[in-house]
């Protein structure tokens, strides 16, 4: 029997693989999971992907987690052929999901089985998420014909929305996992359209039906009304408890349809992911689409335009295991000595040297940061450590940029460029954790685009490089479009939060009788923070929201400076809307008035536009701090208080002669949550 | 009158020396102190032989609600003349100055000062007092002109007493007045009333000491401006030579710390406290005392020379409860329990226990004792002595972190007749201008804000 295979394509943050060996494949399965974990713990889940793509073509947000799946079925000891692949999106249990998928395949030994199989950073499994994508091999055998599904679990938030979007054009087929309990969410949505424009095969399961709350037949109606799809087919499931999970592989293999043969044709593999092996270099994960690729090949990159001779090639079952060919269809692995990820980058087309294909595959992108911020070491000392351990994760995560930043506040460090927050916070967690740093992070922001009167367009994601009021014409803001879908309880406070966030009011759609899509278009900036926090705090977790990037807008803003005892700090510096300003500076300044501890003299703290005050506060001088006391010749203890209080003051860093705590230049970051 | 307070103490001590060993009496004389010419004096004051002696007589009555001391309360039983608790105390104590291994240089100078401080060293009967001051004049001499120091509390001694020990030798009393109003005295906890303070007075002047001082406390809960002004005023209309003043501090594991926080109510704000000291040095300098360490005044000539040893880093040793020693460049503090103080006089005797160890002082913890010693006083820190001790960058540093404060007049440098020196001429292109001589704090603005300039130095010293 020949089988077909599809694939999908993951996203990218890194993972040692641990794959378990098996013989024959025939289907691949990817899943798309999503990070922050679910509000509803007995599943710990994830609750929100969103993906942008702007920069990012589409976005899809996922709720909990997606399950692609793709198969295709071999006869024994026959190279697969085409079989039929199938993405599909997981709701709700997908951990769980993907840990029964491997138990019923017998992937997994049982006994090596953990909870989150697929999940092997701590990182991911404290949360819930899934960072590095993972690939597993299944086989499965259906009406006496053995297939093997590959599935491919992917990352489903926002920030690697690209990764996400690659690994959909890849698949042939993809689940559908909506929580039977909770309905269709916003990044269902998203990710059921991107599966749609990639003629995926759509299978629609519905998880969690052995809740007590489980609405069945109430969420079919739901996705039929609002996605269109026929669910007379849809199979109940539920991963907790182990039901359903046959009837989803059973359809695996018969709806999805297998890869065509096309091992003929010139090399061309899509990679969905590599990552940085310490002894090995760079190992890339591909599918293959065309022709066959064997053991020192020499093959091409074709988007960085590299070139490598692949040293071993082989499958994920999923432990890597090396084999001398693989053909169009298949999933698998080589290695090459790459230095970095940088060279194999996910959506890049593989091919062969001495015989190159026409035509790269659809759909790279170079990915470019969209969020910024300044990382500095708390001790000085550890800056050549912080640079060796970003350099290190570089290597695995082409999207990190970073480039040295001095502030004299904060000394040196780096302003690195993140996808987005979540990544952003991973990273540095990542950072704290693996390489035992500890860190200051200045407040997050986004890159604005800034036509000086001179003509020039300079591209600024540091405040204090924003070019002086008098040489600009105008600053531009990325917008994004945002869809949030809420209960309609909720409506109102969604909307009061979007409207407070200078969202711009597009589209309210109910799309059942209790729920409702609402679309705005507002500020990265704005969302940049604890948006989303706010969203589920305000709907009490019941609301989902995706975004994606539409452009640059031309916005009024301006550079909100902070001096401390009238010396301008640099670190503290905004840039903020003009509506905004005077709010933002009275927080400021109170909020530092806080921080810092007074000072034997009194210091003004004020909130500036340019030289004009637009709030300001002042520290009262200390009046008092003596020890006239009778202590007789013993002066050890008030030695001891003396050196504690000289050690308290050399935690801070002087501005001017004013001591300001670590806390002081994070100010902003806190002050997001209570004012903006 | 005049001439025989100034001679009592002089016959007295001359009296009770000559029952004591003779040899000791011929060392009185000559106070030669060894002091070796090519060394720093800074690196070297600490580590010569004490010519002070610290001791504590920690008996109160009861403990006082602010106190933190090592002290023994007795309860409040009308005599303790035979308290067999203070009797076998004075009795470990005196073992302890015998036990106590002089210092190795072969000839160490008799005392200059003996401080009995408590605890209320008046409950102590004064037959037990000379038998302590037999010990140390045995055991290390005594100069004839020794300042011998006594803190007495009112209601603690009658002129009998006084004048007892005014024979032994006394020659200082040092009165815990504390506070002239009666609600307050209560609130606190003391042991005395207001009559009491009037009676000591009238006592200690009658027996003719001349060299006496009062103690208050300032930030006592429930202190109005006016009762400190009326302290202040009572205190200067009683004539002291020396006045102390010190600035209520909130112990934790004391009732106040209990109860009270500091700046809180009943306890003064922090700037009403900061007044109170403002008054203090106001009035008090405005009545002839100078104003010569953060919470001691004096007449011309008055200064505590005992506590003169301690801001000048100068060695003394330590006896009795929970004291602390410095020789040799060591501190050292004795146990606070009294049943740990009781073995340690054991294991002295036994030879287990050697404070004179020749323990290694880092200049650095040197140089952060001589600066925040000196700089309470208003003679200050001796920037030559310093410098030749420490070096000169250390000195040009804590010159550029002073110096926001030099010009806000918090920190004042001196030259060598003590004029002011300015601002901009302390540093000149890097170095130190060679006129400078002392550096001190203002009084009352610098001192009150002692410990965060004294902490800022630290951050000089130790970067």
């Amino acid at each position: 029997m020949a089988a077909a295979i599809p694939e999908f394509y993951p996203p990218k943050l890194v993972l040692a693989p641990k794959y378990l060996s098996h013989r024959s494949h025939a289907t691949n399965l990817s899943s798309c999971s999503s990070y922050f974990s679910s509000t509803k713990p007995q599943f710990q889940l994830l609750r929100k992907n969103y993906s942008s793509a702007g920069e990012f073509r589409v976005l899809h947000n996922i709720k909990r987690h997606s399950l692609k799946v793709s198969c295709r079925a071999t006869g024994a000891g026959v190279q697969p052929k085409g079989a039929p692949p199938s993405p599909a999106e997981i709701e709700s249990a997908i951990r769980a999901g993907k840990d029964r998928l491997l138990k019923m395949t017998g992937t997994v030994e049982t006994r090596e089985m953990k909870e989150q199989f697929l999940d092997n950073m701590d990182l991911e499994r404290e949360r819930g998420i899934t960072i590095k994508l993972q690939a597993a091999r299944m086989r499965y055998v259906h009406n006496n014909e053995p297939y093997v599904l590959n599935l491919i679990d992917t990352p489903g938030h926002v920030d690697f929305s690209y990764e996400v979007s690659r690994s959909l054009a890849a698949c042939e087929g993809a689940l559908l996992v909506v929580d039977a309990s909770q309905g269709v969410e916003a990044q269902t949505l998203a990710n059921v359209y991107l599966a749609l424009e990639n003629n995926l095969e759509i299978i629609p399961v519905l998880n969690k039906i052995d809740l007590p709350g489980a609405e069945p037949e109430r969420v079919c109606r739901e996705i039929e009304e609002v996605v269109g799809l026929d669910c007379s087919d849809a199979i109940y499931c539920s991963a907790k408890e182990g039901i359903g999970i046959t009837e989803i592989l059973s359809a695996i293999v018969q709806k999805v349809p297998p890869p065509p043969d096309t091992a003929e044709r010139p090399l061309r593999a899509l990679i969905f992911d590599s990552y940085y092996d310490a002894y090995r270099g760079v190992i890339v994960y591909f599918r293959l689409i065309d022709g066959c690729i064997k053991r020192g090949d020499r093959i091409l990159f074709m988007a960085s335009g590299k070139d490598y001779y692949a040293d071993e090639v082989g499958f994920l079952s999923p432990n890597q295991l090396q084999v001398d060919r693989l053909n169009a269809g298949e999933v698998g692995y080589l290695s090459a000595s790459i230095r970095s990820v940088a060279d194999a980058r996910v959506g890049d087309t593989i091919t062969h040297y001495s015989r190159k294909a026409e035509e790269s595959l659809p759909g790279y992108k170079e990915v470019t940061p969209m969020v910024f911020c300044g990382l500095f070491p708390v001790d000085a000392d550890q800056f050549h450590e912080l640079r060796d351990a970003l350099e290190k994760l570089q290597l695995n995560d082409s999207a990190l940029k970073f480039e040295p930043e001095t502030s004299s506040a904060m000394g040196f460090g780096f302003r690195c460029g993140f996808l987005g927050l979540l990544h952003m916070e991973i990273v540095q967690e990542r950072l704290e954790r693996e390489y035992n740093l500890s860190l200051i992070t200045t407040a997050p922001s986004v890159v604005y685009r800034v036509t000086c009167t001179s003509g020039d367009i300079v591209e600024c994601s540091n405040p204090s490089l924003l070019p002086e009021a008098g040489n600009r014409r105008l600053i531009e803001e990325p917008y994004v479009k945002i869809e949030m879908l809420t209960p309609k309880d909720y409506i109102g406070a969604l909307m009061e939060l979007a409207q407070d966030r200078r969202g711009e009011f597009k589209e309210i759609k109910f799309i059942t009788e209790i729920r409702a899509s609402l679309l705005y278009e507002l500020p990265l900036a704005e969302m940049v923070g604890d948006f989303f926090d706010q969203l589920k705090s305000r709907s009490k977790g019941y609301a989902s929201m995706e975004y994606s990037f539409i452009g640059y807008r031309e916005s009024d803003l301006i550079k909100l400076d902070i001096q401390i005892n009238g010396e301008p700090v640099e670190p503290l510096s905004t840039i903020v809307h003009k509506d905004k300003a005077y709010a933002v500076g009275r927080a400021l300044t109170q909020k530092l008035k806080e921080l810092i501890p007074r000072q034997m003299f009194k210091v003004p703290i004020q909130a500036c536009i340019g030289a004009k005050v637009i709030a300001s506060e002042a520290l009262s001088a200390i009046r008092k701090d003596v020890l006239a006391k009778c202590y007789g010749g013993d002066i050890s203890r008030k030695k001891k208080l003396l050196k504690k209080q000289a050690e308290g003051k050399k935690r801070m860093k002087a501005i001017g002669k004013v001591d300001v705590p670590q806390e002081a230049f994070m100010a902003v970051l806190k002050l997001e949550k209570e004012v903006l | 009158m005049l001439l025989r307070s100034a001679y009592a103490p002089l016959l007295s001590s001359a009296q009770r020396l000559s029952l004591s060993t003779v040899t000791n009496s011929l060392t009185h004389q000559q106070c030669p102190q060894p002091v070796r010419q090519n060394a720093p004096l800074l690196l070297e004051l600490p580590k010569l032989p004490p010519a002070s002696a610290y001791v504590h007589l920690p008996f109160c009555r009861k403990r006082c609600h602010y106190c933190d001391f090592p002290i023994i309360a007795l309860g409040s039983s009308s005599s303790h003349d035979d308290d067999p608790r203070i009797s076998s105390y004075v009795d470990t104590l005196c073992r302890e100055i015998t036990a106590t291994k002089l210092p190795s240089s072969s000839s160490f100078p008799p005392l200059e000062t003996v401080f009995l401080g408590g605890g209320t060293p008046s409950l102590v009967p004064p037959r037990l007092v000379s038998s302590v001051l037999d010990a140390l004049s045995d055991k290390f001499g005594l100069c004839g002109d020794a300042e011998i120091s006594m803190e007495m509390d009112p209601g603690t001694f009658n002129e009998a007493a006084m004048r007892e020990l005014m024979s032994l030798g006394v020659n200082r009393v040092s009165l815990g007045v504390q506070s002239f109003q009666a609600e307050l005295l209560r609130s606190c906890g003391r042991a005395h009333g207001v009559d009491e303070i009037f009676e000591a007075v009238e006592i200690v002047k009658t027996c003719g000491v001349e060299n006496w001082s009062v103690d208050l406390i300032s930030s006592l809960p429930h202190q109005t401006p006016a009762m400190w002004e009326e302290s202040l005023q009572l205190t200067v209309a009683a004539g002291p030579t020396h006045v102390s003043v010190y600035d209520l501090q909130v112990e934790q594991d004391t009732k106040f710390g209990v109860l009270y926080t500091p700046g809180e109510f009943p306890l003064p704000s922090e700037n009403q406290s900061a007044d109170f000291y403002k008054m203090a040095s106001t009035m008090l300098g405005n009545a002839g005392y100078e104003h010569y360490e953060i919470s001691s005044y004096c007449k011309s000539g008055y200064r505590c020379k005992h506590n003169s040893t301690y801001w000048k880093n100068k060695p003394f040793y330590a006896f009795g409860l929970g004291s602390a020693s410095h020789i040799s460049g060591v501190r050292f503090s004795r146990p606070r329990r009294l049943k740990d103080y009781v073995n340690y006089v054991q294991d002295l005797e036994n030879g287990a226990v050697d404070t004179r160890s020749d323990g290694i002082v880092e200049n650095k913890d040197l140089a952060m004792d001589v600066t925040m010693l000196s700089l309470r006083t208003s003679d200050g820190l001796d920037l030559k002595s310093f410098r030749e001790a420490f070096g000169d960058s250390i000195l040009v540093s804590m010159l550029e972190v002073y110096r926001p404060y030099l010009e806000s007049g918090l920190v004042i440098c001196l030259d060598e007749q003590r004029r002011d020196v300015a601002a901009d001429e302390v540093v000149v292109s890097s170095s130190l201008n060679e006129k400078l001589a002392y550096l001190r704090l203002s009084d009352p603005d610098g001192f009150l804000l002692s410990n965060e300039l004294i902490a800022l130095a630290f951050g000089v010293i130790s970067p």
